[in-house]
């Protein structure tokens, strides 16, 4: 018996399935698809300088006739699809229409035979702006008599709610209510409160997002870099344009460049179709760098002020938080902090929890997702605070966190049961790694060491259903049909694993077909770490689908019933005996002009099993019936991690250097674990560098730093040696996942900025608040302190 | 494919061990060049100041990025881009190295870092660890947080020095 037969492909770390390609630059990513069109527009915009301004007047006129000059697209023009928008009038990469609301919003749009042709027609290209007042600081946004992001005489800034009380640019509030929490911190023997916050962030993928469009009289097809061909971006695309069916609308995915988040919605695609559709010819979009930062969506920063009270021994028994949610420009949608604030109830078991929930549009970037969905941004108060109860109950912060994370059966505060954990492994394993317990061996100079630890957990959102096609050809050869968003995590290998695994073939025999509306059938998008749940539970049916035809055909042939049948190893046995055996191959039928049409298998058609999953959906937490904020059966599942850092600090300069990192992912069964591996060392090296380098810096409302030059992100030198990144893998079996798998890549940033702060604090004894922590504000905590030390 | 302008100039350079001799508008990049008249894509652009290090083709033995040097630069040199490493005999060893020990992931910036530790190793054979970090600190990668392509390449040296 084989390795294959006992174990199928689970828990085996195959090769990826594109890793040929991508390593002999073979792989195609969206800008490689410009060489395969002739006559293709390229387009270039002309981006508002002012972080608010009304534009009074756009001449274009001269620009319009510079010869290789296809069109000029301005906001007011008619053929532009406001009023499908679904989202914000101003978060798509549209020109503005009477109003910029933030430095960097598209204001004109040129489409020319060149891109020099096309720059050189911004240039020809005059605005006029009245520049009105912003706000960048989300705490002087908050409030009736804040700075309108959006000038009230222009248009309105609310969220689903409708105009808020707080001010103009409040979106919506979330309220949680459990228990009684005045009794409780009445009874807390210890009670610490802080404020914390962190800056705005880009992922920063190295891929710039890209589109480009073919014109054909029956149709368009878009070929994108944007996540979610069927659910976002057709979906979408469909609604925006009245005009354009279904059938005339294929989208395409070519290898993409990493997302982290930021493609979750169509930013450049809308523009692209509408110059495809005015021309009538093949138009080309691909964002500079410039652009990704300063016009491509960044994180939501949160202030978050948490208080929590506990007793003497450790039990945490009341918990106070508000949390405000800073959405850039983003004036239209579903925030109200309950996204972040989950991160503030969905580790620890408290019995009394109020929670103050708020999201609040300032005059930058718009924002989207970014690794984690807000809960880096909230956490790094939880864990924080965590590290201040700790030292005031003179306990051990493993033995505090081991003390209160939810067991798994247990509740959260939403009232959602937990499934799947394993806080508890990955806490002990990470200190134990990192010798959490031992002090750091001091040198002399200016860098102190020490070392900290933190957890991090993150939800799972129930994100709509995924679809999945297995062809099982004639030859016994199988292809499996996805629009599954490999953005490099590696979900096509890990997927044609379980369906190696399901046939019990070997993964060599399975192929995937990238995404293309035209082949693969619905998925909606990768987001919320759901691939691996929901994509691979939609896979697996599929497979079963397939199988249960050809236990049919193979009776049928042998004179048995379906259920007599098992299909492995690409034959067909009959139950009892595993001696009675036909070859798949065998069971389709030969085609010939002579014979009998056969109704059965036939070559040359393959089977087809078809897969659909649905999770449960999410539950409303906001309109009558759910004033207390609870929502039980909101999320699917839970992930966690946990973190322990050495680090050293240079109390003269502030800089911080990570010296050693330990990560454990609580992974549910991997599926692949060099996969996973890969998953934990590539998420703690970004969330290094959110967590003391890279964060946006504004200058008179415009980002100052818009460039890798200047936003730096963590290179080879600023990662520890090989050997001091550990990742531990720590399985919990997840129920209800694919061979009890579950998704696992958001949660392993979470814990790194609060593992470096507790570490910092150990090192030069000051408690950093404010993330990213920079030299700069390390060192002003230094001489703060040295300074009330004087 | 090129198009002749007034402006154009002349180049020879060689690619990959093939000569070429073209008509080039001057402003061009050698990236540009590589992507849009040679059809050679392996080489990426993820910014344009030579900070991501995508653009990584090697030019007489050097690691340079293609996005920051105009084409006129080239004039007479040796280019060697990814689409180059592979042969008769299969896959470079760094090639192979990235694919077994899962150094890529989303695989934007992988020609770009095979080609800058091609020149590391080329250069040094022996190269440690820190000299691959210091050598390999301009090619910017988000996915996989540089441990499994440190150790992709350390495996690639020692198949070559085997």
């Amino acid at each position: 018996m084989t390795d294959v037969q006992e174990n199928g492909y689970i828990g085996k770390s195959v090769q990826r399935v594109d890793a040929y390609d991508k390593a002999t630059g073979k792989a195609r990513f969206i800008e490689d698809y410009q060489s395969q069109f002739k006559d293709l527009l390229h387009v270039k915009i002309l981006r508002s300088p002012h972080p608010h301004a009304k534009i009074v007047n756009i001449d274009s006129s001269i620009a319009e006739k510079l010869p290789g000059v296809a069109t000029v697209v301005k906001g007011t023009d008619p053929d532009l699809p406001w009023e499908y928008i679904p989202y914000a009038n101003n978060y798509y990469g549209n020109p503005a229409k009477d109003e910029v609301i933030w430095a960097g919003q598209a204001v004109v749009a040129v489409a020319a035979s060149s891109i020099e042709i096309a720059e050189q027609a911004l240039e020809l290209i005059k605005v006029e702006y009245e520049v009105l007042p912003y706000v960048i600081d989300q705490e002087a946004a908050v409030g009736p008599d804040a700075i309108p992001v959006v000038d009230p005489k222009l248009g309105l800034s609310a969220g689903y709610q409708g105009p808020h009380p707080d001010g103009p640019n409040v979106l919506g509030s979330y309220k949680l209510k459990k228990g009684d929490l005045d009794a409780a911190f009445a009874e807390a023997d210890v009670i610490v409160e802080q404020k914390y916050s962190n800056d705005k962030k880009s992922t920063a993928a190295v891929e710039c997002n890209g589109v480009i469009v073919e014109y054909k009289s029956d149709g368009i097809t878009v070929y994108t870099n944007c996540c979610g061909i069927h659910g976002v971006v057709k979906e979408k695309l469909v609604n925006m344009f009245p005009n354009l069916s279904g059938s005339q609308l294929r989208v395409v995915q070519p290898f993409q460049g990493g997302s982290f988040g930021n493609r979750l919605f169509p930013l450049i695609e809308p523009l692209a179709v509408v110059i495809a559709l005015r021309t009538k010819r093949n138009v080309s979009h691909i964002l500079t760098r410039k652009e990704m930062f300063t016009s491509s969506p960044s994180n939501w920063p949160c202030v978050t002020t948490l208080k929590l009270g506990a007793k003497k021994d450790g039990t945490i028994i009341a918990e106070e938080f508000k949390i405000t949610e800073n959405t850039g420009a983003s004036i239209n949608n579903y925030y109200d902090g309950r996204l972040s604030g989950s991160g503030l109830v969905c580790v620890y078991d408290v019995p009394n929890v109020f929670g103050d929930g708020y999201a609040v549009s300032t005059n930058t970037v718009p924002c989207a997702p970014y690794r984690g969905l807000g809960c880096p941004e909230s956490e790094w108060a939880m864990e924080n605070l965590l590290d201040v109860l700790a030292e005031k109950l003179g306990m051990s912060p493993v033995e505090l966190r081991l003390k209160n994370f939810i067991k798994r059966g247990h509740e959260n505060a939403y009232g959602e049961k937990l499934t799947s954990t394993s806080v508890a492994a990955c806490l002990t394993a990470v200190a134990d790694a990192i010798k959490l317990d031992e002090p750091c061996e001091q040198e002399p100079g200016p860098w102190r060491k020490g070392k900290g630890i933190a957890v991090g957990g993150k939800q799972n959102t129930p994100l709509g259903r995924a679809e999945a096609d297995v062809l099982v050809h004639s030859d016994g050869s199988i292809e499996l049909l996805v629009s599954v968003d490999e953005q490099g995590m590696g979900a096509q290998t890990t997927l044609m694993q379980m369906v190696a695994t399901e046939f019990e073939i070997p993964y060599e025999s399975v192929k995937v077909t990238r995404a293309d509306t035209a082949v693969t059938p619905f998925d909606n998008f990768a987001a919320s770490s759901r691939t691996t749940y929901t994509t691979g539970n939609a896979v697996r049916i599929a497979c079963q689908d397939a199988i249960r035809q050809l236990k049919e055909a193979a009776g049928r042939k042998l004179g048995v019933a379906a259920m007599q049948v098992t299909i492995k190893q690409g034959k067909a046995f009959i139950l009892g005996s595993n001696v009675e055996e036909i070859a798949v191959a065998d069971l389709f039928e030969p085609f010939s002009f002579f014979t009998d049409q056969n109704w059965g298998l036939q070559k040359g058609t393959p089977v087809r099993g078809r897969g659909v999953f649905c999770p449960a959906p999410a539950v409303p937490w906001f309109g009558p019936g759910h004033e207390d904020g609870r929502t039980p059966r909101m999320w699917n599942w839970y992930q966690f991690s946990a973190c322990a850092v050495e680090i050293a600090v240079n109390v003269e300069t502030g800089q911080i250097k990570l010296l050693k990192i330990a990560s454990a992912a609580d992974t549910g069964n991997p599926i692949n674990p060099k996969l996973v591996e890969g998953q934990i060392e590539g998420g703690v090296i970004m969330a290094l560098g959110f967590s003391v380098m890279d964060g946006h810096v504004y200058q008179d409302g415009v980002m100052a730093n818009p460039g890798y030059n200047d936003y730096r992100v963590p290179t080879v030198l600023e990662t520890p040696l090989q050997s001091n990144i550990i990742p531990i893998i720590s399985p919990d079996a997840l129920p209800d996942g694919p061979y009890g798998a579950k998704g696992m890549a958001e949660s392993i940033t979470i814990p790194v900025g609060p593992a470096i702060a507790s570490a910092v604090y150990q090192a030069a004894g000051v408690r950093p608040t404010v993330m990213p922590m920079t030299a700069e504000r390390i060192l002003e905590l230094i001489n703060a302190k040295e300074a009330k030390n004087d | 494919m090129i198009n002749p302008s007034a402006g154009a100039i002349n180049i020879d350079f060689h690619v990959n061990g093939k000569s070429y001799s073209m008509q080039v508008e001057p402003f061009k990049t050698i990236l540009e060049v590589l992507r849009d008249d040679l059809g050679l894509t392996g080489a990426k652009k993820g910014c344009d100041d030579g900070n991501c290090g995508a653009c990584t083709v090697i030019m007489d033995g050097k690691a340079v990025k293609a996005c920051s040097l105009l084409i006129g630069q080239a004039r007479g040199k040796k280019i060697t881009t990814i689409e180059g490493l592979e042969d008769e005999n299969g896959l470079h060893p760094l090639q192979k190295a990235f694919i077994d020990r899962f150094a890529i992931q989303c695989g934007f910036c992988t020609p770009g870092m095979i080609m800058t530790a091609k020149a590391i190793l080329d250069a040094n054979p022996n190269a440690t660890e820190e000299d691959i970090r210091e050598g390999m600190h301009g090619n910017i990668c988000r996915c996989t947080g540089y441990v499994k392509i440190v150790e992709a390449v350390e495996a690639a040296r020692d198949q070559m020095n085997r």
